[in-house]
């Protein structure tokens, strides 16, 4: 650790402390050891969580959380101020130095593929870059929150999450639960509401997509995985055969969870509905809970209590899921709220509060405890209102660093030093790549034909994801694409070759290649070319005899380049 | 003239010079190099689950036995289907297991757990399949081309391997890698590349992050395989046509005549898919018009890796999912059998296994194993042995959990090493 001296930020110190007043001690059970962030600097990211799932287990001592905000209602840009001061605090304590602020050009782009899945079109970023307005940020962080798209994408990256692929439910139809989720998010729908929702879903898909969470785990032991890993945050999977190495859980815990599904009934699995082309539904009768040999070998027949809760007197007559749900979507629910707020953290930053982020438990202790307790908070008493806590984190400045590091800052992994660079997903990927090639509506159409010789109709977009898609799931600072998807990229004319790109850029640049190459530039990466490049790039167009082939070349490495692949 | 083996010699030395193709030299040296190498496989799968009654555990003139004859092989008292002529000629190569038994029954996962050895969702992780291990633990990491190469359909992944060790997959052999040409010209596509370079030096000396060093190293793999003179092994139309004849028509000959290309090359694990095994119905003439696919595109496969001195360190491996109902079910004028994982038969050849052997029995139905039983684990533990992996080994998933390449249980099949 470097003894350097501690440069405070101006910000950091224009936290009104107002704001901060209501500091309330909270006794609660976790650990922090103070040596564990430099235990993890400047390895890979894959050994932190390594070590920190093997630590030896300990007994957890009970420390006193200072929890900013405790007791008042804040609104989001008072979050955001402390979700800078609590990271500003870490970072002090570890003399390392933020980077500076993002330009509009890093944050334009940023915030686009955050909140709406998609980076913003050439207009877009000029007239951002050109806008003198001093709350442009913020302006811009509520026209994204009210764009469709925001549902839209959010619901793709959940109905992935919220249903893992299998070979059992490779013929489900996502789509009825991605127009369900899309409605819901741009509603505004309360998260407490809408998940309880989902866990409460009866019906068949054509009437009710949230049905479809059921539909494509259909079995009580992938219901309880994905219930806790995605709405708790922990996962109990490990549970259902043996007793949770790194916690108290025990096998029972784990069944005694999944007696909730006891009575759910669903009407044709995916495969079997495909076939006979009806739409899958999920009942909860009033038969009588399953057998043991309808479940896995490991099942336990135990009473069904909630996790580390207590044991709640079901009516045999009555679904089951719906005390569940309520007891899961209740403010005082010790996992949900703390879960969500993690999960959407993640989302924005690459890494959770608590990492891996659906993995919370006393023995893998959160970086930043007490930020992760304010927001938790906030977001309760906000009405778990999704667009509250994400307009909090946008408006951060934490969020809104550049995500060059410096010399203080570059070997941090896990303490918002900076922005950390992230792989786009398979479907912001092609999504951009269809928002550069002007062809974003043209290229959601079905096809009637297979494509790629496979059978059955699908978009071209469907066929995009398939091949781009990571078995584990994304992981967002690992770039995990390869060779395949590389050679497609680089040799499938499908949108290097794009005329409509090429001509948008050559009238807005007036046909002089100096400005049709800025133009491309931002029409691609958000930014205008430095001087070296625009040496290298007007050099090579005026070699090629600047056309449409000379600018098809400078097109094509730019879609080609890290820079567009990543979210930074 | 002289043969290919002559030709293969003495380009080796020179003799020939650029010989007919001027590829030979290339595949003659690198032959040359792999024999010195560790250990190579090619898996070559019948998706749906071949009938092991009707193919290596015939029981002709019972009642289930189906109207298939037996033939005797060039090792005495082994016997196989009639259908598999040049097979049975090449019987001192190879083993056959008779008894392996394993849990699932339905397609998709019993591919899955015969590809990685595990159960599919089993503690909640997605695990490599064996093309994907095999890379890892034997792969030449330098190598521009790819370790793992699947043909014939998407196979089973690296899991949580990652990227690095998922298969190349060649849907369509005769066509070769999807993209991996360009069309342009070589002065355009070396002009877009620099351009590229540009791009790609300014992020990297702002960012110093490796999720951007990942990228840029994996398009400089792509480039490299595009221009590397071994992508050309992916074109099957560079073998001369006698090389080509012998592996019959279709595309399951196709898919074993580019393994052979891609092992010859350096290539570690090479999947070749023959699907329309999944046989309710029709059984018999449809195992039979199989049979004579893969009876001379398998039998040409290892009589070239034998030439070229390849068989002892490539291991070839013919196996489905699962095995099928020792009983002819009762659908209509063309009946077949159904799927059954309890006993069924797989096929080892080359590899350095000492040939010329059965592992294990079926009772007089072949219906359930009568001796030495060969579980997925014991199955995947004798594959690993052969090659030379330790199976024993752990390899990390994503959220730090030690994952054994095979799982605790396992007893490798001792006699065929």
């Amino acid at each position: 650790m470097t003894n350097a001296p501690r440069k405070r930020r101006s910000w950091a110190t224009a936290v009104t402390f107002g704001l901060v007043a209501g500091f309330v001690a909270v006794a609660v059970t976790a650990r922090f050891n103070p040596t564990w962030a430099a235990q993890v600097k400047g390895s890979d990211s894959k050994a932190p969580a390594a070590k920190e799932a093997t630590k030896t287990k300990k007994k957890a001592a009970p420390v006193v959380l200072q929890v900013p905000g405790a007791g008042q209602k804040l609104d989001a840009h008072a979050l955001s101020k402390i979700i800078d001061q609590e990271v500003a605090k870490k970072l002090s304590a570890e003399s390392i130095t933020a980077s500076a602020l993002s330009s509009d050009s890093e944050f334009i782009r940023r915030v686009y593929l955050d909140v709406v899945g998609v980076i913003p079109t050439a207009d877009k970023v000029k007239a951002f870059l050109e806008s003198k307005e001093p709350n442009k940020r913020t302006k811009l962080i509520d026209e994204l929150l009210a764009d469709p798209r925001f549902g839209t994408s959010l619901a793709e990256l959940w109905s992935t999450l919220m249903i893992p692929r299998e070979s059992n439910n490779r013929l489900l139809k996502y789509t009825p639960l991605q127009k369900w989720l899309a409605d819901s998010f741009n509603a505004g729908k309360p998260v407490d509401k809408l998940v309880y929702e989902l866990l409460t879903a009866t019906g068949t898909q054509d009437e009710n997509g949230a049905v479809t969470f059921f539909v494509g785990n259909p079995s009580v032991d992938k219901m309880t995985d994905n219930v806790a890993r995605m709405f708790l945050g922990v996962q109990l999977q490990c549970a259902q055969c043996h007793n949770h190495p790194f916690t108290d859980w025990k096998q029972t815990e784990y069944w005694a969870m999944a007696a909730f599904f006891m009575k759910t009934r669903l009407s044709a699995n995916p495969q079997q509905a495909a076939k006979k082309g009806v739409s899958p539904g999920i009942s909860e009768t009033n038969a009588a809970p399953k057998k043991k040999g309808g479940l896995p070998e490991s099942a336990k027949i135990v009473p069904a209590k909630f996790l580390q809760g207590e044991q709640p007197s079901l009516n045999k007559s009555e679904p089951y899921r719906p005390v569940l749900a309520k007891w899961i979507a209740d403010s005082k629910n010790p996992f949900f709220a703390k879960a969500m707020v993690n999960r959407f953290w993640y989302q924005y930053f690459g890494r959770g509060i608590v990492n891996p982020v659906d993995d919370m438990h006393e023995e893998n202790p959160a970086s930043h405890p007490e930020l992760l307790a304010a927001m938790t908070e906030q977001f309760k008493t906000n009405g778990f209102d999704l667009k509250y806590l994400i307009r909090a984190i946008c408006n951060s400045e934490t969020y809104q660093r550049s995500s060059k590091p410096n010399d203080s800052n570059k070997e941090d992994v896990e303490l918002f030093s900076h922005a950390y660079v992230r792989v786009l997903s398979g479907e912001q990927l092609y999504d951009s790549l269809s928002t550069v090639a002007g062809k974003a509506n043209v290229n959601r159409q079905v096809l009637t034909k297979g494509v790629g010789g496979k059978k059955g109709p699908g978009t071209p977009r469907d066929n995009f994801l398939n091949f781009f898609r990571i078995d584990e799931g994304l992981n967002p600072l690992e770039y995990q694409q390869g060779i395949p998807q590389a050679l497609r990229l680089m040799n499938s004319p499908q949108f290097s070759a794009s005329a409509d790109a090429i001509s948008a850029a050559t009238k807005a640049g007036n046909n002089e290649p100096a400005k049709v190459i800025e133009h491309l530039f931002l029409t691609a990466v958000a930014r205008p070319p430095t001087q070296q490049e625009l040496g290298v790039f007007t050099k090579h167009v005026s070699q090629r005899g600047a056309g449409n082939a000379a600018y098809g070349d400078v097109l094509w490495a730019l879609l080609n380049s890290s820079e567009f692949a990543l979210n930074h | 003239m002289l043969t290919r083996r002559e030709m293969l010699k003495y380009g080796a030395v020179g003799v020939v010079g650029a010989s007919a193709s001027g590829w030979l030299d290339i595949l003659a040296s690198r032959a040359a190099e792999v024999r010195a190498q560790t250990k190579r496989c090619v898996l070559l799968w019948m998706a749906g689950g071949p009938s092991h009654k009707d193919t290596f555990d015939l029981r002709p003139g019972t009642t289930n036995g189906g109207p298939y004859q037996q033939i005797q092989t060039n090792v005495t008292g082994i016997q196989i289907s009639e259908y598999f002529p040049r097979l049975a000629r090449l019987m001192n190569h190879g083993a056959i297991i008779r008894s392996m038994s394993t849990p699932e029954g339905a397609h998709a996962r019993a591919s899955y757990n015969l590809h990685t050895g595990y159960r599919e969702g089993q503690g909640g992780l997605v695990y490599p399949s064996m093309g994907s291990i095999v890379a890892k633990e034997l792969g030449n990491q330098e190598s521009p081309l790819p370790n793992f190469v699947s043909i014939g359909q998407r196979s089973y992944g690296s899991g949580f391997l990652g990227a690095r060790y998922q298969p190349l997959i060649v849907n369509d052999p005769a066509r070769g890698v999807e993209n991996l040409r360009t069309n342009l010209a070589t002065d355009q596509f070396q002009g877009r590349i620099n351009l590229l370079e540009e791009l790609e030096q300014g992020f990297n000396r702002t960012h110093e992050t490796h999720v951007g060093v990942a990228h840029r190293t994996t398009y400089q793999r792509a480039v490299t395989l595009m221009r590397d003179a071994g992508a050309r092994a992916f074109d099957i139309s560079n073998e001369p046509a006698a090389g080509r004849r012998g592996y019959g028509t279709g595309k399951f000959g196709e898919g074993c005549l580019l393994a052979r290309r891609l092992i010859e090359t350096g290539v570690t694990f090479a999947e070749v898919t023959l699907g329309g095994w999944d046989t309710h119905q029709n059984n018999f003439a449809r195992v039979r018009q199989l049979s004579e696919q893969v009876d001379p595109a398998m039998s040409q496969l290892v009589t070239d890796l034998k030439d070229r001195g390849l068989l002892d360190s490539t291991l070839v491996i013919w196996m489905g999912e699962f095995g099928r109902t020792p009983r002819i079910n009762a659908r209509g004028a063309q009946p077949g059998r159904d799927h059954y994982p309890r006993a069924w038969s797989c096929v080892m050849m080359g590899g350095g296994i000492k040939g010329g052997q059965v592992i294990g029995r079926t009772d007089a139905e072949a219906a359930t194993v009568a001796e030495r039983p060969v579980s997925t684990l014991d199955f995947m533990s004798t594959v690993c042995r052969i090659l030379g992996i330790d199976h024993n080994k752990q390899n990390n998933a994503a959220n730090g959990r030690p994952i054994r390449i095979v799982d605790r249980g396992a007893n490798p099949i001792t006699q065929l090493l």
